[in-house]
Order: structure tokens, then sequence, then C-alpha cells
């Protein structure tokens, strides 16, 4: 398979260019974090500062995130059945990750978050809390919504739409992720 | 929005249903029969313009045997439950892994992934439906066995059965699909199991070399049909080559493309250039690796000044041809000759192959890859392109004949302009016919764009069906009308086989436009 990470690389399918060093010290400077993580681990990928947000985020509620850098889609298939992924991805990494989770595993919830709204479709009933930027990033409040989907025991789909404050800076369409292999 | 309504297959009540899921529970066990909506969610994942809610599966089956599948049909035609049939559900901008209409039941052939055989001498392989161009290709490797597989762009998580039976096609020597497949098992409507060609015949050897059997010859019956299930297929692999070279030649004018296929077709007709040959149009060779924004913003098609930017930017030309040559070092250099002779006449064209061609920008890498039947997804690069998920391959299929293309190339700028995409194009010259493969890219987000993408593909369609164009393939949005565009005649035809072959209607309803 080493071909094909190259070929993903270079295609920027494993999106960023930047790994947060700053991972650890963002989420150890945190107050307010559980000491413990109650829940498991979970994967989280991506390569920036949402990424750094959204383990935040997963962190506050209770769940260890552990750090393995841009997605590769392909690699998700070496990982133990029922291990939950989640993070940010393209719109080519997203059509890979879908296709391969096919028969192989579920999605919990797809995010799309672009200039003046961000869409949540959730597999795992309502979307509770808005991405509000007041406590916080809205990276840190998805990752908190996302804490508690992967816990929820409902299967219905539900999809909301959020406007995004006019303050909030964008850079570009990020799509995040949460699945379970 | 909430949706917790419960969806079923079109005309099966409730309780028909949960019996018919009891059964396919007992055929399969309880974890190969997915009915939760986080299981099913990736089964609903389209990139072609229709609305999602009409793409929903009511639940998804993973057959591991081919007994697995007879009692699955059985169950169907007793509940008239139908189902839709993916091998690895790779058939992205045709319909992906979702079904052909919301509440049919997919049959996801994944978990049939058995390579049976792969015989060196005769170079064949006989393949279950859900084995990838990667565990192919892993498997020759680790055997050492000298031989070369023929992906299409998706290639690691594609699968030849699958890709074969819609006709897909490759770059190397056997880049046209069907015409190296050699013998299928297929599992009827009824249940019953039929070998095709030599199948037939207890013990037989040649089920893989000996394509025709004795009779009518029927495979093709298979393919882009809903006539049956194949559980397994034969295919011929290419011996490798003792050498090859990959090249490249690229020409700067929009209207060269006249000239590249003229001196192309006697080429590839007397086997010189013995691959399928892609010449990529700039927006297509850069959108693999290239974002639009970076070099236009607005939401109309992208203007040529734009692309005459991204030719300087990037090294690529208006058309950049991609070939490849195969034999004995003393071959190549023969036909090398040749090919620069024919290229060369003009003086329009720049010719380059090996560390010339690598420092281009461009494809050359991966299609070098792909030529030679290696594994590589840079051409999953073009969905961030535009971005929003939209995507949606428009195929038209004609003679490989210069005057062909400048009507194709204009009518199809003129159609996608009016809409407000972009031609991101090429033209494959496969041995004496040639597919014009355009890639609608759209923001999928959006639903007006959505809109707009959906009536420029019905557009693409009509117009170029009056002018004797139709496509070789189609997505599910789409099926229905390019059937039309082939004449009702041969849709009676479909439409009896489908009776005779399925009377309950159960397999794949709708597929390439078939129906009872």
């Amino acid at each position: 398979m080493n071909l094909t990470r190259r070929q993903l690389l270079k295609n920027g399918l494993l999106l960023g260019s930047a790994v947060p060093l700053s991972l650890g010290a963002a989420w150890a400077a945190e107050r307010g974090l559980a000491d413990a993580p109650v829940h498991g681990p979970v994967r989280l990928y991506g390569a920036d500062r949402s990424t750094t947000e959204l383990g935040l985020g997963l962190r506050q509620q209770g769940w260890a995130p552990r750090y393995e850098g841009r997605l590769d889609p392909l690699a998700l298939n070496a990982l133990p059945a029922g291990a939950l992924a989640t993070g940010f991805t393209d719109e080519a990494g997203l059509v890979l990750l879908t296709s391969l989770l096919a028969g192989r595993g579920r999605i919990l919830a797809l995010g799309r978050h672009e200039a003046g709204r961000h869409q949540l479709l959730s597999h795992r009933g309502p979307v509770a809390a808005p991405l509000a930027v007041e406590a916080g990033s809205w990276q840190a409040a998805l990752g908190r919504e996302y804490a508690r989907l992967a816990l929820a025991g409902s299967t219905a789909r539900h999809a909301r739409q959020f406007t995004r404050a006019a303050s909030e800076a964008v850079n570009a369409r990020e799509l995040s992720f949460l699945v379970r292999l | 929005m909430s949706t917790t309504q419960r969806i079923l297959p079109k005309g099966v009540s409730e309780a028909d249903f949960d019996a018919a899921l009891a059964r396919f529970r007992e055929i399969l066990g309880a974890d190969s029969v997915l009915t939760e909506s986080d299981q099913l969610a990736p089964y609903t994942k389209i990139m072609m313009a229709g609305d999602d809610a009409d793409y929903i599966p009511s639940a998804a089956l993973l057959p591991t045997t081919t007994e697995q599948v007879q009692g699955i049909v059985r169950t169907c035609n007793e509940y008239k439950v139908p189902i839709w049939t993916i091998s690895t559900g790779k058939n992205l901008g045709y319909g992906s892994a979702a079904p052909g209409e919301t509440g049919q039941v997919m049959l996801d052939m994944h978990r049939m992934n058995r390579i049976l055989d792969v015989d060196a001498e005769v170079c064949t392989a006989l393949l279950e439906p859900g084995v990838t161009y990667q565990q192919l290709y892993d498997y020759i490797k680790k055997h050492d066995l000298k031989l070369w597989l023929d992906p299409p762009a998706p290639s690691a998580i594609a699968g030849p059965v699958g890709n074969t039976l819609d006709r897909g096609v490759g770059y190397t020597p056997y880049g046209e699909h069907f015409m190296f497949q050699c013998g299928m098992e297929v599992v009827l409507a009824n249940g019953e199991v039929v070998r095709t060609g030599m199948g037939g015949i207890e013990n037989s050897s040649s089920w893989q070399v000996f394509k025709w059997g004795y009779g009518p010859y029927i495979d093709g019956l298979f393919t882009q049909s809903n006539f049956g299930i194949v559980t397994k297929m034969g295919l011929w692999l290419m011996p490798e080559p003792p050498a090859y070279r990959p090249f490249l030649i690229q020409y700067q004018d929009p209207e060269d493309i006249e000239e590249i296929v003229d001196v192309l077709r006697p080429l590839r007709i007397a086997q010189i250039i013995p691959n399928a040959v892609v010449i990529v149009h700039t927006l297509w060779d850069a959108g693999t690796h290239v974002v639009r924004k970076a070099y236009y913003d607005g939401s109309d098609s992208i203007p040529r000044e734009a692309i005459e930017r991204i030719k300087a930017d990037e090294g690529i030309g208006e058309w950049n041809v991609y070939a490849a040559l195969y034999g004995t070092p003393e071959q190549i250099e023969v036909n090398w000759k040749i090919v620069e002779q024919a290229f060369g006449a003009s003086g329009k064209a720049k010719i380059m192959y090996g560390e010339e061609a690598e420092k281009r920008g461009g494809g050359f890498e991966y299609r070098s890859a792909l030529m030679k039947g290696d594994m590589n997804l840079q051409e999953f690069g073009l969905y961030n392109w535009r971005g929003g998920g939209g995507s949606m391959w428009f195929a038209p299929v004609s003679q490989a004949k210069g005057s062909e293309t400048r009507d194709q190339t204009e009518l199809a700028q003129q159609i996608l302009g009016k809409y407000g995409f972009d031609y991101v194009a090429e033209y494959i010259v496969g041995w004496r016919d040639m597919h014009h493969v355009i890639d609608l890219l759209y923001n999928r987000q959006d639903p007006e764009e959505t809109r707009r993408a959906h009536d420029c593909f019905a557009e693409l369609i009509d117009e170029f069906a009056k002018r004797g164009y139709g496509l070789y393939r189609t997505n599910t949005e789409f099926m229905e009308q390019v059937a039309g565009t082939f004449g009702e005649p041969l849709r009676e035809v479909h439409r009896t086989l489908k009776n005779a072959l399925d009377p309950n209607g159960i397999l794949s309803p709708g597929k390439s436009g078939i129906r009872q």
C-alpha cells in the first residue's frame, strides 16, 4: 500500500500542511478536563488547528483522542472493529471514507463547515447543541457534540444547519466526520 | 430535520419485509443483515445530481457464498423484495454504492472476495466479485508472478468483476475490460446457478481460456444488466513485457485535437501503440492536483485566460497524450521511431518520455503507473477541483476520427458553459472507437447548482444523441433517459429478456433502464 499512500499525499488527500505540535499543550492547558478519560480512545485525524480544537472538545466530554495525523481512509481498514474515528478531511477524502465504510462500518455523523453555515448530518438522533463560539471555538463545540453522539443510542437520521457567526474566520470548506469501524 | 419513518421496498408490506429480513438472517447470520441508519449511511452517498431521498436502501445483505446468494434470491422472489447488487461498491460518479431507487435492498458482494485461481502459464484468473485490484495485485506480487493488471483510475479500491460487468475501461493493452473476460458463474433470479462458456462441462480446464463455449454466447447479457448475479468471473491477465516505455505528447492549441486523433488512429489499429491512449484536456490534467479556486473563483465556466495561466504555471498542454510502448527493447526502439515520425510531422507536438516527461507538469507519474497496471488514487483529486461532492461522468462514444472531435468538444463546451460548468475532459482512444469522457463537477451542497447540473447532464445526453453519439455507461439518475436514446426495439428486447429471466422483477430494477 506504500504507493497508494504516496499518491494520497501527493494529491493532497492526506489533508493539511502542519502537524499540530501544540496539540498536547493545548489540551493540557485547558482547565476543567476530566482527570482520566471515562469513555475510551477515539482516533483523531487532520492536521491543523481545527483538529486540535475538535480533540479538545472530545476530551472535555471524557474521551481520549489519539492523534493519528492526516486521514488516510485506506488505513482505516486496519483498525479493529468497534474503533471510533473522527476528524477533518477534504472532498476526495470523504468520498473514499464513505465508500470504504459500506458494509464495514457506521457513519455516526458528518459535518460541512463553510462560509456562512455549518451543516450537520447525524445518524445518531438529533443534533442538540448549536456550534456556538461563545464558549470557545466551534470546533471544540463540534467535538463535544460528536462526543455525545458517539454515546447516543438512537439510530435516527437527523440533519441540521447552523448559521455561522460573522466574526468567525473562515479559511476554507472543512469536512468533519465521526465513524465507527 | 429528523427522518424516523421506516423505509420499505416498493410494494412490500412491513410484515412481509420483516419476514424477509428474518429469512435473510437465517441464511446469512444477523451480523450480515444491516438495517440501522448509521450502517446504511455509506450506501446513501451519491455524487450525481439526484435527490438524496431517492437513493436510500431499506437494508443491506452481505453474503459470503454462492449458496447464500441463491437463498437470498429465493427469499426475494417469495416476498417480492427488490435487491440492488454491488461488487465492491466503487462505481463512483455512476451511482456509487447506492441503490437504484429508495427501498431496494443492497446486495453487497464485497465479502465474496476469494481469488479462486491464478494460472501464470495461460495468464488467467478466476475471481469472486469482492476481490479488489489491490488484493489481486498483492497476490501477484506475493507469488512473484510476471503478470500485470489493468485497473481503472480508482484502482486499489475497485474490483475487476464489478468494473468489467459495468464495461469499464483501463489503460494498458488490456484496457477494454469485457474483451478480456472469460467465463462466468451466475445466480439467476430463480435461484439456479449457470456457468457460461466452457463452465458447464464438468472438470473442464478451458473455462478461463475459451470464451464461446457452445451455442449462443450469453456473457454479455450479464453486463450492464439485471438478468442475473455474477458470483465468479474469469479474466485474462497481461504477461509482463520485457520492456515498457510510457510517453507524453503535448499540444498547445484547442484545434490540435483533430490532428492528434488522426495521427493516433492508424497507430492504434495497427497496434504500434497497443494501449488505450488518453488525450487529456488541461483542466483534467490540472484538476487531479490543483484546486480551481487557485486560478478562478467565479461560479461560471472557468475562462480561457485562466486556462492559459494553468497551462503556463503547471507545464500542461491544451491536450496531453499519455500512451506507452510494450515489448522487447528492440521492438520499442523500432516503434518509437514510428511514433516520433508520425507525431513529429506537423511540428506542433512536443514528444517526451523518461526524465523529460517526468519533469513536465500534469499527470505523467500516475498515468505511467496506470498504463502498467499499478495502483494509485491520484484521480480522486478531481473531487477537490470545484468541491461540494458533485461528480457525473458523461461519456459518449464515437469513431476514432479527428473529424469527430471538434464538433463534440465545441458542443460539450457550449452546453457546459451555458450552465456554468467547466470542461474537465479527456478522450480515450480504444481500438477503433473513442470515448469522450467528461467529469461534470459541481457543488452538490448548493440545490440551485445541483439542479443546473441535472439539467446540463440531461441536455448533454439529448444533444449528443441527436448528433449520433450515445453513452457507453451512465449513472443511475439518467439510466432511463440514456436507454431511451438507443431506441424502443432494443428496449423491448431487454424487457422480454427481463420478463423471461426475472418474472418478479427482483434483480436491480431500473439498471440500464431495464424493468418489467
